[in-house]
């Protein structure tokens, strides 16, 4: 691994110098100077970020996206073989013969597909409540924060007590008192997926919330002000004024509630357990890195997630920065 | 005010992280000798604030005293597994690549082939050779034909079941005592049971533990009956599961389960606590449960009465099998290439007289035949236990992928009750396992 | 002789107020109702959770199907925290969260100093091969972490050789480094004037002072945010610290230890339930304080991906 490490140092190191000849070299052209003692300050206050996302970021996503070409089990670190492209070859075999993979790219489009548009329409719903200058607004802004607060762990914890399929778990008890007899939610290949989206959106829009908050007090209210002075109702003023003016939020809120979204792994896993109806990317991952012990075949996924992820990341930069 | 607050603030952070430091700089030595000790280390599986730990703390400690002399020196570790995701074998992983691993570990009994086979576990057939006839056959751990571990314990599992209930759906004491005698109740029988039982239960008859499967309870309390069936799961040597896994022997078990949801008589809802609470007829479980049966005082048990055990049912007349497996102690192939210190310690572990003293602690059977000969009452469930173990019991299949196994075998149990054609739904899943055990 | 209160303009004269019309009183009613019917399905589950930490396991099969079930143990009010006791007592939930807020300490104070550093470098300095720099964050910004779970396992564990209860070092140095709180100081420095700075630098103080006396004062906003973020982060983060600190259970930070607790034999609903809102408390009491630094650090650093 050492050996691995400082080659990968090496030619890091030669890409930065590249870029910074390239600099030298423009800098002389236009005649501007750089400052040595200055630079020199810059990259010693830069140096330990620097060092240490080299070594626990850089690297270990390197490495991810290395294991993925090799066939490292965990529990024989020592033993670890190149295999090139087998990995892969493998992963597509699986998805096309409709295996397990393709089970778990389905679940997790669903969740995705799902869970996103939802979170940002509640959060910005909730933003545009909370933005309303009276008085029990800023209590409001408190208690739909208040799920965020609670981690992964605990939500899917006390979701499982309150879908409790008993009779007396909350929900169930609850109908029982209409006479429905008591349903096992998470068990229901329809269903437990869509309540896992709920309690997600559930647990997570009040953080957009913020977001969209600070956004909205970015936009000038004398816009509103003009525009209701022209006759312009409520809806017009949003899709006019309101939409246009939170682009850079929804934008940032897209991308990451997307990223979040995909790599969703705790809720199925502390609430189902490892079940067709419900196992996710990150969670079949998981399984096979962990539980199987098959790392190299578990990085070559995450390869190719990343790969997905970026590309539609690029994608939606590209269609929301435009609009 | 504010720099007052600010101050105290941080006087405050500096306190507490300060408080850390003692525990940070006192860590365990891994040392090859310690005061001259030659120290072996040992991990074991559950906290000492078990019953189970304080009986290995017991037998640490009177080997430390016995071996003062020849200054030989053992050092336990107690890492509790933990449900979902393995701690302990999370730890093994560290270990291994940090070169810590210590000289003994416990691990479940199927894990042995996986650990075998990636070099965590050391062969010990010599240095047991002379002791091996002393435990029942079928607890010793092998690989290719080779010991690499032994049973801390067995243990035997049936179906616990409530005397009221029985008695008011009319099922007689004579009756119950046949099914548990010499010749065990047929499956035909124990579905007569539930019928008669499905009237008097507010929830199940019976709970068949269809609730457990994000672990290994509900595998290791259910696959008996695949082998009842005269179903297997695997090939000989672990590496083939299709022609095996969905065999028709293999599908008439599930299908026995899926008669049991079908007819209502179990449930994926039904948990433990409606045993206890007096709701549930009957209820599958290990012999764990019986300490707890007598001490907890549970609301339909009071006093710790109220109960019986029944063993596994059979197919038919010769085909029977029930649960057995519990975790195994072994030496691991690890850095010290010295055996010797950790030879005495795992035969210590070993010995009846630490097999007494732990499944005192833990109320379990013994793996050892000495120990166990005469040592429950006539008629006493453990009693029962032990001889359903002698007669019926076999063990998990000993497979390098079992972990995939027992994945696969749980999401069968949860697909049970949608899945009309069971056969080509194994079928299904042996393809799947079979593709990903081919890696190992 | 009843004092009425008349309202005044800047020249003294009375200015007659405009009753509310009922149309807005409508209005503000229909907004509270929505409030709080909204509040209640954020909430409940939290007021559930609180509710069944105070019962046992028998007072929670009672109350099942009738509104008690939202309502603290009243009937039992002498046992109410005995689960919260036992918690601190006989699971020792105390230490675990203990070590979380040291780890947390130690995690904000480095998080903020080498973030902040570098995203200062990043927003103000003119060196040479800074956009290469830039480039890498936004990529990293797009990886998601958990891929790289396993390599760095083996990066701390063999590269870096840290053993022994060295292994918090694993948990705190990762946690200091944040590309994404990195990106965050960049865009909010970028925003400060260059006054600051150049007034200072006239007055010859050198590079680390500006940064320490006059730029993260003015940073207020970001700072909190920043620290908010690593606060949480340290105390949510599960998985990552059972796997290193799996040989020290007593180091565990919280999260870590609520998953073995809630594993023990015979654990109660409104234990684990107890342990929940334990665990949830001091990260409530941190995002109340400090929602309002939130909203201005997102909003000042403007969000231009």
């Amino acid at each position: 691994m050492t050996k691995l490490t400082v080659l990968i140092f090496a030619v890091m190191a030669a890409v930065f110098l590249g870029v910074v000849a390239y600099d030298l070299a423009r800098a002389k052209k236009t005649h501007t100077q750089f400052h040595i003692k200055h630079c020199a300050v810059g990259f010693l206050m830069i140096g330990p970020a620097v060092v240490l996302s080299f070594v626990f970021i850089m690297l270990p996503i390197l490495f991810s996206l290395g294991y993925a070409f090799t066939d490292y089990q965990l529990l024989t670190p020592d033993k670890v073989k190149f295999i090139g492209f087998d990995n892969i070859a493998d992963i597509f075999k699986e998805i096309f013969s409709g295996g397990e993979l393709l089970t778990a790219i389905k679940n997790t489009a669903i969740f995705v597909v799902c869970v996103v548009p939802l979170q940002i329409i509640m959060a910005l719903g909730l933003a545009l409540f909370c933005s309303r200058k009276v008085r029990g607004a800023a209590i409001f802004k408190v208690c739909f924060f208040a799920p965020v607060v609670i981690s992964l762990t605990v939500t899917s914890y006390l979701w499982l007590t309150i879908l409790d399929p008993a009779e007396t778990g909350l929900f169930n008890s609850l109908l029982g008192a209409f006479g429905i007899p008591p349903q096992d939610f998470l068990r229901d290949p329809d269903t437990a997926m869509l309540w896992i989206v709920l309690l997600s959106a559930w647990q997570g829009c009040g953080y957009q919330m913020l977001i969209f908050l600070s956004g909205l007090t970015n936009i000038r209210s004398d816009l509103y002000e003009a525009a209701r002075l022209d006759g312009a109702n409520a809806w017009k003023r949003f899709v006019n004024i309101t939409v246009p003016g939170l682009k850079s939020s929804v934008l940032y809120i897209t991308i990451t509630v997307f990223i979040g979204a995909c790599r969703i792994m705790v809720q199925p896993m502390l609430m189902t357990g490892y079940q067709e109806h419900t196992v996710t990317l990150s969670y079949f991952m998981y399984k096979q890195g962990y539980d199987f012990g098959f790392v190299g075949k578990s990085s070559a996924v995450a390869l190719l997630m990343t790969i997905f992820i970026g590309l539609i990341t690029f994608i939606q930069k590209k269609v929301l920065s435009e609009k | 005010m504010n720099k007052i607050l600010k101050i105290i603030g941080a006087v405050a952070c500096v306190a507490v992280v300060a408080s850390g430091i003692p525990a940070w700089v006192s860590g365990a030595e891994d040392g090859e000798s310690s005061g001259g000790n030659t120290v072996v280390s040992v991990m074991f599986h559950v906290s000492t604030s078990s019953k189970e730990g304080q009986a290995y703390k017991k037998r640490i400690d009177a080997f430390n005293e016995h071996y003062k002399e020849q200054k030989i020196k053992a050092q336990a570790t107690y890492i509790p597994r933990t449900s979902g995701s393995s701690a302990n074998e999370t730890a093994l992983t560290a270990m291994k690549s940090e070169g810590t691993l210590p000289d003994i570990i416990t691990f479940d009994s199927p894990k042995c082939s996986y650990y075998a086979s990636k070099d965590i576990l050391y062969n010990i057939t010599n240095m047991v050779s002379d002791i091996k006839d002393e435990f029942i056959a079928s607890s010793i751990n092998y690989y290719e034909d080779k010991i690499y571990g032994l049973p801390v314990q067995e243990s035997s599992a049936g179906f616990y079941y409530n005397k009221n209930l029985f008695r008011q759906a009319g099922i007689s004491d004579k009756e119950i005592s046949e099914y548990g005698d010499e010749t065990p109740w047929t499956y035909t029988e124990f579905l007569s049971v539930c019928e008669r039982l499905s009237s008097v239960c507010s929830t199940s008859a019976v709970d068949m533990r269809f609730k457990a499967t994000t672990d290994e309870t509900a595998p290791y309390l259910l696959y008996p009956f695949v082998y009842a069936s005269g179903g297997e799961f695997c090939s000989k040597d672990g590496n083939t599961v299709t022609g095996f896994f969905d065999s028709d022997e293999t599908a008439s078990a599930f299908g026995f389960f899926k008669t049991l949801l079908d007819k209502k008589y179990s449930s994926y809802t039904v948990d433990a606590n409606d045993f206890y609470n007096g709701k549930v007829g009957m209820f599958l479980s290990s012999g764990w449960t019986i300490p707890d049966l007598r001490n907890k005082n549970y609301t339909a048990f009071p006093g710790g009465e109220g109960w019986g055990l029944l063993p596994y049912p059979y197919e038919a007349e010769g085909k029977a099998a029930s649960a057995t497996g519990s975790w195994s102690f072994g030496i691991t192939d690890n850095h010290h290439k010295d055996k010797t210190a950790a030879r005495m310690l795992l035969r210590w572990l070993v010995t009846d007289e630490s097999s007494q003293v732990i499944t005192e602690h833990t109320g379990m059977i013994s793996a050892k035949k000495a120990v166990n000969e005469g040592r429950y009452a006539d008629g006493s469930p453990e009693a029962m236990l032990l001889k359903q173990l002698a007669t019926t019991g076999k063990s998990r299949p000993a497979m390098v992928g079992y972990a995939v196994l027992s994945t696969t075998f749980n999401q069968v149990i949860n697909d049970l009750e949608k899945s009309s054609d069971i056969k080509s739904f194994l079928t299904e899943k042996a393809r799947t396992m079979q593709a990903t055990i081919k890696d190992y | 002789m009843k004092k009425k209160k008349v309202l005044l303009d800047g020249s003294g004269n009375e200015i007659t107020v405009v009753k509310k019309s009922s149309r807005r009183v409508v209005v503000n009613v229909i907004y509270y109702t929505c409030g709080a019917v909204l509040s209640l399905f954020f909430l409940f589950p939290l007021i559930y959770m609180l509710a069944v930490s105070t019962k046992s396991d028998a007072s929670i099969a009672a109350s099942a199907g009738t509104l008690e079930m939202f309502l603290p143990d009243f009937k039992n009010i002498g046992s109410m925290f005995s689960n919260y006791k036992k918690l601190f007592v006989e699971y020792e939930i105390g230490k675990y969260a203990l070590n979380s807020i040291r780890y947390a300490i130690i995690v904000i104070v480095l998080n903020v100093i080498i973030n902040g550093l570098a995203g200062y470098v990043l927003a103000k300095f003119r060196i040479p091969g800074k956009n290469f720099f830039t480039f890498i964050i936004l990529f990293l910004i797009v990886v998601p972490v958990e891929t790289s779970i396993v390599p760095l396992y083996m990066i701390v564990k063999q590269l870096l050789n840290i053993k022994g209860t060295a292994s918090i070092l694993g948990i705190i140095l990762p946690a200091t480094i944040s590309v994404f709180n990195m990106f965050l100081f960049m865009q909010f420095f970028q925003g400060i004037p260059k006054d600051y700075e150049e007034a200072a630098r006239m007055d010859g103080a050198g590079n680390l002072a500006i940064f320490f006396k006059i730029i993260l004062p003015l940073s207020k906003p970001i700072v909190a945010t920043v620290a908010v973020f690593c606060f949480i982060g340290v105390w949510n983060d599960y998985l990552w610290p059972t796997m290193i600190l799996v040989n020290y259970p007593d180091l565990m930070p919280i999260q870590s230890a609520l998953t073995t607790i809630q594993s023990i034999e015979g654990i109660t609903t409104g234990e684990v339930m107890a342990s929940l809102v334990i665990t949830s408390i001091p990260i409530f009491i941190v995002y109340v304080a400090a929602q309002k630094y939130i909203v201005q650090g997102f909003g000042t650093a403007g969000l231009k991906v």
